[in-house]
């Protein structure tokens, strides 16, 4: 067949094709085709794209596209990370398909259908990977309540507990507002009980109304509900003291309380769930109870529920003669109605039984010579196996157990537990922090966050998969797991603006620059949900502030 | 258009503009449209079938296209899974194919999707992606005649939006 003259000429100057139109002939394609040709865009073309005109600003935000810009950036190489799913590339199950393709745990999200803003939590994402965030703070208190200060963060939902200030809640989204509080005090008595461990109830049924778990120095222990819409914490149900002692850790999965003694007595309670919403809780019933002669703080206690049964697991850490410390982990499998199913302890695997030094040995040993010539700056000898010195921060997110030491480093165990065996992998050293951490925690997806105890450094880990995988060995080899947050410039230019107004929004400023020196130390406590990350801290005049990170 | 196969099946094709066109049907069914379309008739059906919405010029191209590639499997119905390569690479022979003046080329585009060529409009898409590509706002504005209808504020607006994908 022939072709047009048009075409051969193009054909001989193939560079210089003018394509430039008289008409616009683009718009005219309808909505369909031109989110089709968008979807072959890479993100910041798409993003380029949104400033052409009005229509092509509203179809580059089209949620399809974000849909699978999220899962090509975010899904397909975690995938790679994941010990058991092999050759994601070239497996079909992994090609992005909006109705077949294979979520891992962001399934959530796709669930939740037309709900999902799938550019923004694309960006959410891109930040977290980054490090990027907006930094504020909230001025808890003037100086430090005895005994600490107990903060948690869920649901976009600051919680703190401290003997003076009772138990109260801030939003950490837009206005940082004070949701909630309510007084920490006997009703009877009038004297000031003190809150000295926190948990919040891992089994949300419902948004509006959030749990939250007080254990007390006297042993007694109480449950609110937040009712958001109402802005007061109601008090569902008041443990009596009990002469077993201090509660030092608490698990809740609705209607599930898990409870731990200073000295290590277990307990796991039961609730009847009350048929109306408003209602107190009746008394529960105690449905186990152990006491564990091995478990030295800090320790992390989790609650984990199927259909079935449940599992509450401590994770401790422990003394050992030859070698200093390592951690364990108990873990009690129960029946709903409280029969012990099993139970099983076990302590982290011999710690050179598997180190990654032999990976980087064999990469450099082509440079090295047998006898170092004198005056060469010998390689410090690598040691990947967890340090030997007490920790300092426990978190326990199954299956990662996140531990802090103070000597720069984290170590990071993966918890393999089966129906037939508990096991706990050698630990790994991480290392990033050039000062001492004082707080870490880990949640699901193993994403971690750390910081050091001059509160100056704070980074972001992302832990998947665990030191198993190809792809994270690699990553841990050039120093790739972890970023460290930066307040992003945004943030800086909107600070001035908001201190002016800073006095009445409850005591809420912006962080400032300078605030990340000497001066501010940091009380050693860091939490983190999807959209922020927190970290208590302290300065030296005793007042402590909570810093928000928003990585939205 | 074919003369190679001599004794291929053929079947006949009626354009917009009312020109006849003979067409290996191996080639044609290389449309979905036109592949249902003839499975509906059923059997030896010498009637031609009409393409309402695709003129001669552009028919002999997409054709063109067909002919290349009369032997490729056939695409997938499941129409968003995508086993189609999501990066703009386009084959050699596809890239030539498509150097034609943008008017020709949205026809393709037009004609493949109502022709439900799967494999052709995913090579014209990829074509005007490539064009927008790299580009600022304006350039590509330039490239296509677009009306900008923002105010200089709401452009920058949209711009400081998306501020937190820039690499720093």
């Amino acid at each position: 067949m022939k072709r047009s003259r048009e075409v051969d000429d193009e054909l001989e100057h193939p560079t210089k094709v003018r394509r430039v139109a008289k008409v616009d002939k683009l718009s005219k394609l309808s909505d369909e085709l031109l989110v089709r040709i968008l979807s072959f865009l890479p993100v910041s073309s798409l993003l380029t794209s949104q400033r052409i005109s009005k229509k092509y600003s509203r179809l580059a935000v089209d949620s399809e596209l974000w849909k699978a810009a999220y899962y090509r950036t975010f899904v397909l190489p975690r995938a790679s990370r994941i010990p058991g799913i092999k050759n994601p590339g070239a497996h079909d199950r992994l090609h992005y398909s909006s109705r077949l393709s294979r979520w891992l745990d962001d399934g959530a999200l796709v669930k939740e259908g037309a709900k999902t803003k799938w550019k923004q939590q694309y960006r959410l994402r891109h930040n977290w990977s980054q490090g990027k965030c907006a930094v504020s703070e909230i001025v808890v208190s003037e100086r430090p309540p005895e005994p600490p200060l107990l903060v948690m963060l869920s649901n976009s939902t600051v919680f703190a507990a401290d003997s003076m200030n009772g138990l109260r809640a801030w939003s950490v989204r837009d206005e940082r507002e004070l949701l909630a509080s309510t007084p920490l005090s006997l009703a009877a008595t009038d004297t000031l009980q003190l809150p000295v461990s926190m948990a919040i109830d891992s089994n949300d049924g419902e948004e509006a109304c959030e749990r939250i778990v007080l254990g007390f120095d006297d042993g007694s222990f109480s449950i609110y509900a937040l009712r958001r819409d109402q802005k007061r914490f109601d008090t569902l149900f008041t443990h009596p003291s009990s002469s077993n002692g201090m509660l030092s850790a608490l698990a809740m999965s609705s209607p599930y309380l898990l409870t731990m003694t200073e000295d290590h007595l277990l307990s796991l309670y039961v609730f009847a769930e009350p048929e109306d919403n408003e209602s107190r809780l009746d008394p529960p019933r105690l449905l186990y109870s152990l006491r564990s002669h091995t478990a030295w703080p800090p320790v992390s206690l989790s609650l984990r529920t199927t259909a079935t049964s449940m599992t509450a697991a401590i994770a401790y850490s422990l003394p050992t003669y030859l070698s200093g410390w390592t951690v364990g982990v108990q873990e009690l499998n129960l029946s709903h109605k409280g029969e012990l199913l099993r139970s099983r302890l076990a302590t982290a695997a011999d710690e050179h039984s598997f180190t990654l030094s032999a990976y980087r040995s064999t990469s450099s040993s082509s440079t090295r010579s047998s006898s170092p010539l004198p005056g060469t700056p010998r390689e410090p000898p690598l040691t990947i196996t967890p340090s030997n010195s007490k920790p300092t921060s426990m978190s326990y997110s199954h299956p990662y157990l996140l531990v802090a030491h103070p000597d720069n480093t984290l170590s990071l165990y993966l918890v393999k537990s089966t129906s037939s065996t508990l096991y706990i992998s050698s630990g790994n050293r991480l290392w990033g922090h050039t000062s001492s951490i004082s707080g870490a925690h880990v949640g699901t997806r193993g994403k971690a966050v750390s910081i050091s105890r001059l509160g100056d450094e704070l980074r972001v880990w992302d832990l998947e998969g665990g030191s198993a995988s190809l792809a994270n060995r690699r990553r841990f080899r050039n120093g790739e797991l972890s970023v460290r947050v930066q307040p992003s410039r945004a943030a800086d230019e909107s600070q001035d603006r908001q201190d002016e107004d800073s006095g009445r929004n409850f005591g809420l400023k912006l962080a400032l620059d300078q605030a990340f020196d000497d001066s501010s130390v940091s009380q050693g406590w860091v939490g983190f949900d999807e959209q922020n990350v927190i970290v208590l801290r302290e300065k030296r005049e005793g007042s402590q502030a909570l810093v928000v990170y928003d990585f939205t | 258009m074919s003369t190679e196969a001599t004794n291929a099946p053929k079947i006949k094709l009626v354009t917009s503009d009312n020109a006849e066109m003979e067409v290996d049907r191996q080639v044609a069914e290389r449309s979905i449209l036109i592949k249902n379309l003839l499975e509906d008739l059923g059997g030896d059906n010498d009637e031609a079938i009409p393409i309402p919405n695709v003129n001669e010029a552009v028919m002999k191209k997409v054709l063109e296209w067909c002919e290349h590639h009369r032997n490729d499997p056939p695409a997938s119905q499941d129409d968003d899974s995508d086993s189609r390569k999501k990066s703009t690479d386009i084959d050699e022979w596809d890239q030539k194919f498509m150097q034609v003046d943008q008017e020709m080329l949205f026809e393709i585009i037009l004609a493949a999707n109502y022709l439900d060529i799967k494999a052709l409009l995913d090579v014209g898409c990829k074509t005007v992606a490539n064009m927008i590509k790299g580009k600022s706002p304006d350039e590509i504005r330039k490239t296509f005649n677009i009306q900008n209808d923002f105010t200089p504020e709401e452009e920058e607006q949209i711009r400081r939006e998306n501020e937190w994908a820039e690499d720093r």
